[in-house]
């Protein structure tokens, strides 16, 4: 069992080296350096940032400084909002897309999954056909198009409702409201894919020998389902929420453009248009960081749902 | 009641009428006939190809070119409000306060001069014929009113829109530079389109590649490269995608698809590789091998036609994928540059007039979200037609 | 002898969307206490949904149409599910082919069991627990308190099945299903199992009806057997007459293809010719009619009553009638 979590672990470690490294040579690679803009700016002083940012040290040199920057956390500084540090915009903006995003992925999995669950029970009724249609929607329909149909349908035409994010309500509808549009945004292809995955895997799991037996031996229909069937059928769904939470949390740049929210998708998109590179590669390294992460947690929540991981394969007698 | 003859022994002849005999089909036929019998799948495939076809034909067909522009009209919706201010003179007011002289029928015809304004009475004066034109917008200030302005000209005063209607001009109205939206739109169905089906196709080609030499070489080489692989695909492939643009400073339709192209095939190399594995045990590729066949003619004439169902399922999957991607990349602004435009561009060109003019969002949002509900539904039924395990006869 | 169970007339049907396809076509039989039945038939006979419509669990979209499960005087076929439920696992338990897939993987076979007992007895988990170790060790699970703990990919396929059982006797049931209990196992821990399900059947007073398409595992342990055909009763008979004097062209045809270890004598095995019957559309008359060697005109028009052979045998065959032809083996019955 150590063994599983430490190979978790150190293939986790390898894939963060691997995508530094590629990113850190891909920003390297611009011709110009980040200091070129439009007005050129006159020698000396181009010469007196590098010096003071190391840019004239060698290439290897530059590289053994920026790991050692990550793994003390210290991402460096931006090259355009001088004086500011990427660590300081990524906390800045952090805490406004976590909201958001926390909230959306509280109603994915309290929604998604129990609509998957009556779904799946119900299959081909009414309930099944009707969510499963709407799910299907939600995965095909992007995001921003979602949220942008919910601007002009919902929030253009109803007064309570804010069409942008209020960063200090001033009273208890706001708070609550602001969430709506975004949350509706980051979480529309979600919430249906869980419920469609959820569904797709109780069926599954409803067909299986073992639910047969727990009939055969009399348990309650009940038991049968909320016990011996969902712990199954959960399996892949946890697999997918992993991820799904570090997409969500690091904010999605569209969403939080489109509602004016002060995340790091927003400063990200920025960072993107005024070609940043230190807060781009430092976003893009904080990104894969917290994605590596949520994927190791969810392989370790996975061992403990499935004893077969846990415990590896052994013959009993 | 029974009798002597009953007891008669039977003639085997007969007793084989009793077998079955169904009609065997190949397996694309029987696919084809499976995948017909799914409704939504049908109806995404009557959608794709009327996307498909608008996209080809469709920009021939209107009178104005993506990059035409008639400043008068900008920003009309495609459905307006129009005031009768004379027999047979009807005038609709513009978001920006423009005056336009429209046909019964809803033809824009010529933007009217304005020559006053008083802005503590809230009145705009324009010119038609001569006369002056009175436009009162006061009403709308006040929280709650019926009446939205109020126009006099020549005596006559209405305060009340006389009907609404479509702009014909403007079949989907028209864009803050005075272009054509559906125009636009049809051009924007180019470029997403090409962008997505080129960059699906260099995707499925490296992929393919990729994942048919992994699986048939085997060993310590397929290990590698689907480690590699693994590796690669364990970041969201959106954040290459990104980078790479960033770098690539250049915003042609080249780089887009290449970059698209370059990245994306990594999530499918394994199943590709998977497919190449299990048919290369097959007997038709052993004796293959046995004759002497080159590997790479096994590879691509026996091994990919075979594994060719489930390649053609992610290859329709990927097209949806593409075409968000692409538009993903526009809305950060990204994308193809001005004036041209794909569907993305023209969402986030509009995200500022999100709430003045809503339908210049809309309208290209309905397209991204239409093409890939068409895509998905078929690639939904074509992966049931394909799934081997539900083959009958 | 007490009987246990009494089948008339059973008749399952599946309600598909490409048709009704008939399962099981009007059976009856009794089972008395300390019976082991064997029902004997190849795939699509019916054998197993008869088992599954005893225990009422026959999916969606099949079900009972016709008949009566008579159990201690109880019609099960007209129980709710929840009613059914309080026998299952309780007074009848059902065991399955696969020991690899059907117990749960994910808890491990202590909380399975327990959860069982304790559903149809009034023990504390404690004493449930204890009764576990106890059944694991009837079973032959060494070190039962230990293994009580284990997850079920953590026991090989035999000791598996062994769990299953133990799990299924648990509650002391008066009839015991089990449905292909050693096909998926190897040949050497099937004699285990069957000897196993022997010594238990005497240890805890149940009877046992037994499934299977193997002839020898008929053989080992059970007393009487059924044969089934098409959805029909082709031959109800006890073991011995079915071997030495079997009065039913399929069982005749079953015995001949099934290799014996006679020394001395090489014959050959006759495989039986044709493919079994559509029970989407059943043939009217016999449903072996197509595939007999000793077919007559009225064997597809009408399908033969049970002809009483002995007190022991009975045979749904048109060659015990007086009128037919006379074949060598086949008895001539005045007397349906």
């Amino acid at each position: 069992m150590k063994n599983y979590y430490l190979k978790r672990v150190l293939s986790a470690i390898l894939t963060l080296f691997i995508v530094i490294t590629l990113t850190f040579f891909m920003m390297h690679s611009i011709p110009g350096g980040p200091f070129t803009r439009e007005k050129a700016l006159p020698d000396e002083i181009i010469e007196i940032l590098n010096e003071k940012y190391h840019l004239d040290d060698p290439l290897w040199k530059q590289y053994l400084d920026y790991m050692l920057g990550v793994v003390t956390f210290d991402l460096g500084p931006s090259f355009r909002e001088l004086g500011r540090t990427v660590n300081g915009l990524i906390a800045d903006g952090f805490p406004a897309s976590m909201k958001v995003g926390l909230f959306a992925v509280v109603v994915i999995i309290v929604f998604g999954i129990p609509i998957g669950i009556i779904s799946a029970l119900k299959q081909n009724k009414f309930v099944d056909h009707a969510a499963m249609f709407l799910a299907t929607l939600g995965v095909t329909i992007p995001g921003f198009v979602l949220a942008t149909l919910y601007i002009t349908l919902v929030a253009a035409n109803v007064d309570f409702i804010p069409i942008t994010w209020i960063n200090s309500p001033q009273n208890i509808g706001e708070s609550i409201f602001r969430y709506i549009g975004p949350v509706i945004g980051l979480s529309g292809y979600s919430l249906s894919f869980v419920s469609r995955l959820t569904r797709s895997s109780m069926l599954e799991v409803l067909r299986q020998d073992y639910i047969r037996t727990a009939r055969a031996n009399g348990l309650s229909e009940r038991r049968v389902i909320f016990k011996h069937a969902l712990k199954n059928a959960l399996i892949p769904v946890v697999t997918y929420i992993g991820p799904m939470t570090a997409a969500i949390l690091t904010g999605s740049f569209v969403i939080e453009k489109i509602f004016v929210i002060p995340g790091i998708g927003r400063y990200f998109v920025e960072s993107v248009s005024n070609r940043d590179y230190t807060v781009i590669l430092g976003m893009t390294v904080f990104y894969a960081a917290l994605y590596v992460v949520m994927v190791l947690l969810v392989d370790v929540a996975y061992s403990f749902i499935d004893p077969r991981i846990r415990l590896g394969k052994k013959l009993g007698d | 009641m029974m009798n002597a003859s009953d007891f008669k022994y039977v003639e085997s002849s007969q007793k084989e009428s009793k077998e079955q005999i169904r009609p065997s089909l190949t397996y694309w036929k029987d696919a084809w006939r499976r995948l017909k019998k799914n409704v939504m799948a049908m109806i995404g495939l009557a959608m794709v190809i009327v996307i498909v076809l608008s996209a080809i034909f469709g920009p021939m067909l209107t009178p104005y070119s993506y990059s035409d522009q008639i400043t008068d009209f900008s920003n009309i919706p495609p459905k307006i409000e129009i005031y009768q201010i004379k027999d047979g003179v009807y005038v609709y007011l513009s978001g920006q306060y423009r005056l336009i002289l429209v046909s019964e029928d809803g033809e824009l015809v010529e933007r009217l001069p304005q020559i006053g304004s008083d802005l503590i009475h809230r009145v705009y004066t324009y010119e038609y014929e001569g006369l002056p034109v009175e436009v009162d917008y006061s009403n709308r200030l006040l929280e709650e009113s019926d009446v939205d302005i109020v126009i006099t000209y020549d005596g006559v005063t209405i305060d009340q829109p006389t009907k609404s209607v479509w702009n014909k001009t403007f079949l989907l109205g028209s864009d803050n530079l005075g272009r054509d939206v559906l125009t636009r739109v049809l051009f924007g169905a180019r470029i997403s389109l090409t962008v997505a089906l080129v960059a699906t196709l260099v995707n499925l080609f490296i992929c393919v590649a990729y994942g048919a030499i992994s699986g048939f070489e085997g060993g310590r080489l397929d290990n590698f490269m689907m480690r590699s692989v693994d590796v690669i695909d364990s970041i969201p492939l959106l954040l290459y995608v990104i980078l790479l643009m960033v770098l690539i400073n250049d915003r042609g339709l080249w780089t887009i698809v290449i970059t698209l192209g370059s990245v994306y095939w990594v999530g499918m190399a394994r199943l590709v590789r998977g497919q190449v594995l299990g048919l290369k045990e097959q007997e038709y590729v052993l004796a293959a091998r046995i004759i002497g066949v080159p590997k790479h003619k096994i590879i691509i004439r026996h091994l990919i036609p075979n594994a060719m169902g489930p390649i053609l399922v992610a290859m329709t999957m990927m097209i949806p994928t593409a075409v968000f991607t692409e538009s993903f990349l526009s809305f950060i602004g990204l994308g193809i540059s001005a004036p041209q435009a794909s569907w993305g561009t023209l969402a986030n060109d509009s995200l500022s007039a999100i709430n003045m003019y809503p339908y210049q969002l809309l309208i290209p949002s309905f397209a991204i979200a239409l093409t890939m509900l068409s895509f998905n539904f078929l690639g939904d039924g074509l992966r049931s037609a394909l799934d081997p395990r539900l083959r009958k006869g | 002898m007490k009987k246990i169970l009494e089948v008339k007339n059973l008749r399952t049907t599946f309600f598909t969307h490409v048709g009704e396809v008939q399962a099981v076509r009007g059976i009856s039989f009794d089972l008395e206490e300390g019976d082991i039945l064997g029902i004997v038939g190849e795939s699509g006979s019916g054998k197993s949904v008869t088992s599954l419509s005893i225990m009422g669990l026959v999916d969606d979209p099949g079900r009972i149409t016709e008949g009566e499960i008579l159990f201690e005087s109880i019609d099960l076929s007209k129980l709710t599910n929840e009613e059914m439920a309080e026998y299952r696992g309780n007074e009848i338990s059902m065991i399955f082919q696969d020991p690899m897939t059907s117990i749960n993987p994910v808890f491990s076979i202590g909380n399975q069991m327990i959860e069982v007992i304790m559903r149809h007895t009034k023990m504390t988990k404690e004493e449930a627990r204890q009764r576990a170790i106890e059944l694991l060790k009837m079973v032959g699970i060494p070190e039962p308190e230990v293994r009580i703990k284990n997850y079920p990919h953590q026991f090989s396929g035999g000791m598996r099945q062994r769990v299953m059982i133990a799990m299924a006797i648990s509650c002391n049931p008066k009839l015991l299903i089990a449905d292909e209990p050693t096909t998926a196992l190897d040949v050497t821990i099937q004699a285990q199992i069957l000897e196993l399900m022997r010594s238990l059947k005497d240890k805890i007073n149940s009877s046992v009806i037994l499934i299977t398409h193997d002839l020898g595992v008929i053989a080992e342990i059970c007393n009487k057997v059924i044969v089934m055909y098409g959805g029909m009763i082709m031959e109800k008979s006890d073991i011995y007459s079915l071997y030495e004097k079997p009065q039913h062209p399929y069982t005749r045809g079953l015995l001949q293809s099934v290799p014996k270890n006679v020394t001395g004598t090489k014959k050959r095995l006759i495989p039986i010719e044709g493919t079994p019957p559509d029970l989407l559309s059943p043939p009217k008359g016999c449903p072996f009619s197509p595939r007999c060697p000793h077919a007559m005109e009225i064997c597809l028009k009408e399908a033969s009553p049970l002809y009483r052979i002995s007190d022991t045998q009975e045979a749904s065959c048109w060659l015990h009638h007086p009128d037919a032809p006379v074949v060598e083996g086949f008895v001539k019955v005045e007397v349906k």
